[in-house]
C-alpha cells in the first residue's frame, strides 16, 4: 500500500520533471535556440534603434548624418533650451511644460471619466437582468466597429453651435478650452473600454457576487468591494490604454484648438521643425520629453498590465 | 437578482444613454442629413445626392481627389493589415516559447506602440526617411545609393506603412494571450502524429487562433481605414496626393475648405465601404474561423 503510494508519487514527480524539461531551454535544440534569439535580437534592434538614435542625436550639435547613434559633436545645448526656451508660433514665454500641461488637461479627465463610466456600464450589462440588455450590448458592439470619422464633423458642428460654443470656445484655461475633447468621457462613449470590461466581467464566476448579495450588500457595494479589487489589472490596463491614446491624440486638438496659449504637445512639436533657430538637438530633446510621459506611465502601471499575465482581453 | 428595484439598471445606464444619443446616434444621422444639403451663403439648401455625385465625378477637382484617396486608402489598408497580422503573429509565437529574457523582449517590442501616434515619433520618422536619414545611412552600409523616400508615391507610402507596422505591439499582445490558451494536448497530439514545427503551426496554432485573427483583423481594418497622423505629419499627403488618404481629404474638405456638407458625404462613403468590408469578413468567417468546443 505504502510502496504503491510512493511509486505513484514518484511517477508524478517524474512526469513533472519531464514536463519542465520539455519546456526548458535545455531541451530545445541549440540551432533552434540560436534562431529564436537571433529573431528576437534583430527585431529588438529594429524596434529600439531609431529611438536610441534620436536620444543620441539630441546631444549632437551637428546635423545627424551617420548610422551611429553617438553624437560626433557633443552638446547639451538642446536639452538646456528644451527646458527654458520660449515656445512656439507667435507666443512668447511658453516652455514645453506649458504644452505638456495643456495636453494633460484633457488627457487626465478623459482617462478618469472613461474608466469610471465604462466600468459602471459594463457592470450593468454583464451583471443585471433587464429588458433591453441585448440591445444595449448590440449598440456597444456596433459603435465599436464604427469609424470615428463619421461622428467628427457633426460633433464639430454641435460644439461650435451658438448654444455650446460659449462653454469652451476661446477660453484661456486649457481644461475649459478642451471640453469637446474630454466631456464625452463622462458618458461612457468609449465602446472599446466598455467592451474590455465586459469581457473581464465574464471571466468572474457569478457565485461570487450572488453570495455577497445574499449577505445583504447592495449593487454598488458589490462593485466597489468585490469587483474593483479583482479587476484591478483590467482597470489599470483600460486606464493606461485610454491615457496613451488621449495623450497621443493629434486630430482632436487640431480641430478644436483656437489659441496659441492652449496648444498641446501634439500641435506644438510639429511646429518645432528644424530651421535656422531650432537645431536637431533642440527638436529631438523636446520630442523626447513629449514621448517620455507615456513611457513613464507605462512602466509605473506595467506590473498590473494585462500582457504580463496569461489571460487575454478577448477570452470569450 | 431577487427583490431588486426594476429601475436600478436603467438608472445606472443614464450616462451611457445620454452619451450614445448625443455623441453617436445624433451625429450619425446628422451627418447623413447634412450630406444632402449645400450651404449657399448662410442658408442650407436641400440638394439630394448632388454632393455624392460631385465627389465621384472626376472632372471636378474634389472628385478626382476623392477617387484618388479611395485608391490610396485601399493600398494602405491592404498592405498594412495583412502585414501587421503576420508580423505580430510570428513574433508572438517566438515570444510564447519559454526563453530566458522573454519579458525584456516583450516590453521592448511594446515601446513603439506605446509611443504610437505620438507626434514625437512621427517627427523622428520623418527624419529617418530623409535623404540623409538613418534609413539611407543604413542602406549605405550595403552600398545602396540614397533613396528619395518622399520623392515618389511608393517611397512615401512605404514610410507610413512601416510606421504602422513598427507599432505591432497591441496586436502582438492579444495574440500572445490567445497562444497561451491553446491546450498543450493539441501540440502533443500533433507531435505524436509526427508533424513537424511548420506543419504544427499551420494545422494547430493557426486554426486555434482564427477567432483572434478575425478580431485583430477587423480592429486593424477599421483603424487603418481612418489613418490620419502618418500621412498628415510625415508626407502631408504628398507627393502629388499619392498618400492623401480618405480621412486626410475629409479633414481638408471639412476643416480647411470649411465645406462640412461635402465632408459629411465623404465620411458616409467611407462608412459604407468599411461596413461592406466588415460584413464580408464576418460572412466569410463562417468558412475559416474555427470555434473551439
Amino acid at each position: 500500500m505504502n510502496a504503491n503510494l510512493i511509486n505513484k508519487e514518484n511517477q508524478q514527480i517524474n512526469r513533472k520533471k519531464l514536463k519542465t524539461k520539455e519546456n526548458s531551454d535545455l531541451y530545445t535544440s541549440l540551432p533552434r535556440l540560436v534562431m529564436r534569439y537571433t529573431i528576437l535580437i534583430v527585431v529588438s534592434f529594429v524596434m529600439l534603434y531609431p529611438l536610441l538614435w534620436m536620444i543620441g542625436n539630441s546631444f549632437n550639435a551637428d546635423m545627424p548624418s551617420s548610422f551611429s547613434f553617438l553624437p560626433n559633436n557633443w552638446t547639451t545645448e538642446g536639452w538646456q533650451n528644451a527646458f527654458k526656451a520660449p515656445g512656439w508660433g507667435s507666443a512668447e514665454g511658453y516652455s514645453i511644460f506649458r504644452a505638456l500641461w495643456n495636453t494633460l488637461s484633457y488627457t487626465i479627465p478623459n482617462t478618469i471619466f472613461t474608466t469610471i463610466t465604462c466600468l459602471i456600464t459594463a457592470y450593468v450589462v454583464s451583471r443585471f437582468n433587464f429588458k433591453g440588455k441585448k440591445l444595449v450590448f448590440s449598440i456597444i458592439i456596433a459603435t465599436l466597429l464604427m469609424p470615428n470619422t463619421i461622428f467628427r464633423i457633426p460633433l464639430y458642428a454641435f460644439w461650435t453651435s451658438k448654444t455650446m460654443s460659449g462653454l469652451w470656445e476661446g477660453s484661456e484655461s486649457a481644461i475649459r478650452a478642451y471640453i469637446p475633447l474630454w466631456s464625452g468621457a463622462m458618458f461612457a462613449i468609449d465602446s472599446f473600454s466598455t467592451f474590455m470590461f465586459i469581457q473581464f466581467f465574464r471571466t468572474i464566476p457569478r457565485d461570487l457576487d450572488e453570495a455577497a448579495y445574499i449577505d445583504g450588500a447592495n449593487r454598488m457595494q458589490i462593485l466597489w468591494h468585490i469587483f474593483v479589487p479583482i479587476l484591478k489589472p483590467t482597470i489599470i490596463t483600460v486606464a493606461l490604454l485610454k491615457f496613451i491614446s488621449a495623450f497621443n491624440d493629434y486630430q482632436g486638438p487640431l480641430i478644436y484648438n483656437s489659441s496659441v496659449k492652449t496648444q498641446p504637445l501634439s500641435l506644438v512639436l510639429p511646429q518645432l521643425g528644424v530651421d535656422s533657430i531650432n537645431t536637431y538637438s533642440m527638436v529631438y530633446s523636446r520630442a523626447i520629453i513629449a514621448a517620455l510621459i507615456p513611457v513613464i506611465v507605462f512602466f509605473i502601471a506595467q506590473k498590473y498590465f494585462m500582457g504580463s499575465d496569461t489571460d487575454s482581453a478577448i477570452k470569450g | 437578482m431577487v427583490g431588486e428595484k426594476k429601475w436600478t439598471p436603467y438608472l445606472l445606464l443614464i450616462p451611457w444613454i445620454i452619451g450614445i444619443i448625443v455623441f453617436k446616434i445624433y451625429p450619425f444621422f446628422s451627418s447623413l442629413y447634412s450630406s444632402l444639403f449645400e450651404k449657399i451663403g448662410r442658408t442650407q439648401n436641400f440638394v439630394g445626392f448632388k454632393n455624392y455625385a460631385q465627389i465621384f465625378t472626376s472632372s471636378d477637382m474634389i472628385g478626382g481627389r476623392f477617387i484618388n484617396s479611395l485608391q490610396v486608402t485601399a493600398i494602405y489598408v491592404f498592405i498594412t493589415v495583412p502585414l501587421i497580422l503576420i508580423v505580430s503573429l510570428l513574433i508572438a509565437v517566438v515570444l510564447s516559447k519559454k526563453l530566458k529574457g522573454v519579458g525584456f523582449f516583450r516590453t521592448a517590442f511594446y515601446v513603439p506602440t506605446l509611443l504610437g501616434a505620438n507626434v514625437a515619433v512621427i517627427l523622428l520618422w520623418r527624419n529617418l526617411f530623409e535623404n540623409y536619414g538613418l534609413i539611407n545611412q543604413f542602406l549605405k552600409i550595403f552600398g545602396v545609393k540614397p533613396v528619395m523616400w518622399f520623392g515618389t508615391g511608393a517611397g512615401a507610402m512605404t514610410s507610413i506603412i512601416l510606421l504602422r507596422v513598427w507599432q505591432f505591439g497591441s496586436t502582438m499582445l492579444i495574440f500572445l494571450g490567445a497562444l497561451q490558451n491553446i491546450p498543450e494536448t493539441l501540440y502533443e497530439a500533433a507531435t505524436m502524429d509526427g508533424a513537424g514545427k511548420v506543419r504544427t503551426f499551420f494545422s494547430v496554432t493557426v486554426p486555434q487562433l482564427t477567432p483572434i485573427i478575425l478580431f485583430n483583423g477587423v480592429m486593424r481594418l477599421v483603424e487603418s481605414f481612418q489613418v490620419f497622423n502618418g500621412p498628415s505629419l510625415i508626407t502631408g499627403g504628398g507627393p502629388n496626393f499619392k498618400t492623401e488618404t480618405m480621412n486626410l481629404l475629409i479633414y481638408e474638405t471639412a476643416f480647411k475648405m470649411r465645406n462640412l456638407n461635402l465632408g459629411n458625404a465623404m465620411s458616409w462613403v467611407l462608412f459604407v465601404i468599411l461596413m461592406i468590408f466588415t460584413l464580408l469578413i464576418f460572412r466569410s468567417s463562417r468558412h475559416w474561423v474555427h470555434y473551439g468546443d
